[in-house]
């Protein structure tokens, strides 16, 4: 009898990995400084001349940047695993964040974002599958598109594509429309917020609510203002907070049809899409809330945080493909952007509405 | 395979490592171990 002899696959060695990173890591730090210095760099030299400029922000310069490289000379493989690192970065970041929020804000604000997202959530899901039907795109399709829509994008189309057991293909389809969407709601939607003239808790709460991606997200409300920023994160944190529930809606339609497998624990199912990091947000607003930090040292854990957001915002231009982006069908994108013109509209209509009745 | 160890990697999502990487970088600043962050 002979045997054969099975070795098992070595397990990468955690150092090998990491140094795997470091060629992507670097490159995100140079594109985003780079961003960093030519905000610095304009600023300086229209100061010194007395030249009226706009500010424009190192949250565009990094992501533009980023833009041109990965669609001209594009990304070499060796820098891919480092660069996909970004929404690391993000999550670190937006914990890092939670220092700048009193937890009393923290429930005023999030208390109203929460209240605002399921509204706008169930109107945006209602049109979403209307538009699917008369567009005549796939079911599993509308509803991979409506979620990513509604509630954050792609981490939301990741957690229901294998609750739903939708296609590969379905699921590519979703994501790459929102990515195409969200990238022109960043520069869109700093445009409107000015032309409204809105404050900018009003304008962070709207990018909160209104753009998909965490990511595009924290960038369109840094892009409108540091404050504007903060509220787009904390809006944005609630959103991504429900994401669980509405992904179990969904695979419990889907298998009410026969079409997807029943969930078995709902709870442990809504603890495994649970967000983690909201809880780091809320731990570490919870340690600023009771003095735990001194003032420099609040300073700093703001500072780090726009240090990974740094990273972060050079990443969402890195891997945005204009190409891959034009690739897909057009039914899919339209059905995505007329529901995002909705949601946008419903949004800042709720939004309105709230600095009116509950004074934000 | 119900005793085979899960592997480190799927045992905890990204977010997990996020808030652990954020919770230390807190704490260093909290016991003044690494220098003020300047932006």
């Amino acid at each position: 009898m002979t045997t054969t002899a099975v070795t098992p696959a070595r397990p990468e060695s955690l150092l090998r990995r990491l140094a795997a990173l470091l060629p992507g890591l670097l490159l995100l730090a140079a594109v985003g400084y780079a961003g960093k210095f030519i905000e610095q760099s304009i600023n300086a030299y229209t100061k010194a001349r007395h030249i009226t400029f706009p500010n424009i922000e190192y949250v565009l310069w990094a992501i533009v940047l980023g833009l041109v490289i990965a669609n001209t000379v594009g990304i070499p493989r060796i820098f891919q695993a480092g660069v996909a690192t970004y929404e690391f970065w993000l999550k670190a970041g937006i914990v890092l964040l939670g220092s700048r929020f009193l937890l009393g804000d923290v429930l005023h604000l999030g208390g109203i974002s929460l209240l605002l997202v399921a509204i706008a959530i169930t109107l945006s899901l209602t049109f979403m599958h209307l538009l699917g039907r008369a567009f005549k795109l796939k079911p599993k399709l509308t509803s991979l598109l409506a979620v990513g829509s509604s509630i954050c994008g792609v981490s939301a189309i990741i957690a229901a594509k294998p609750a739903i057991e939708a296609d590969d293909e379905d699921a590519s389809y979703a994501i790459a429309a929102i990515l195409a969407l969200g990238a022109i709601s960043l520069f869109t939607f700093p445009l409107i917020g000015h032309s409204l003239h809105l404050s900018d808790k009003a304008y962070g709460l709207w990018a909160g609510l209104a753009v998909d991606n965490t990511a595009e997200a924290t960038a369109a409300g840094a892009l409108y203002s540091d404050a504007a920023g903060k509220v787009a994160v904390l809006a944005k944190t609630s959103r991504n907070a429900l994401i669980g529930f509405i992904v179990l809606g969904y695979a419990i339609y889907w298998s009410s049809r026969g079409q997807a497998q029943k969930i078995g624990n709902k709870a442990a199912f809504l603890w495994q899409k649970f967000p983690k990091f909201v809880l780091g947000f809320l731990l570490i607003s919870l340690l600023a809330t009771l003095g735990f930090f001194a003032k420099p040292q609040l300073a700093s854990l703001a500072n780090l945080s726009r240090w990974t957001f740094l990273l972060t915002f050079a990443g969402v231009g890195l891997r945005t493909s204009l190409r891959e982006l034009g690739k897909q069908g057009w039914r899919p994108f339209a059905v995505g952007a007329i529901g995002e013109v909705f949601i946008a509209l419903l949004t800042l209509g709720l939004v309105y509405g709230a600095d009116l009745y509950l004074h934000l | 395979m119900a005793n085979s160890p899960r592997p480190f990697r799927k045992a905890f999502s990204l977010d997990v490592y996020a808030v652990v990487l954020a919770l230390a970088l807190a704490l260093l600043v909290r016991l003044n171990l690494i220098p003020p962050v300047k932006w």
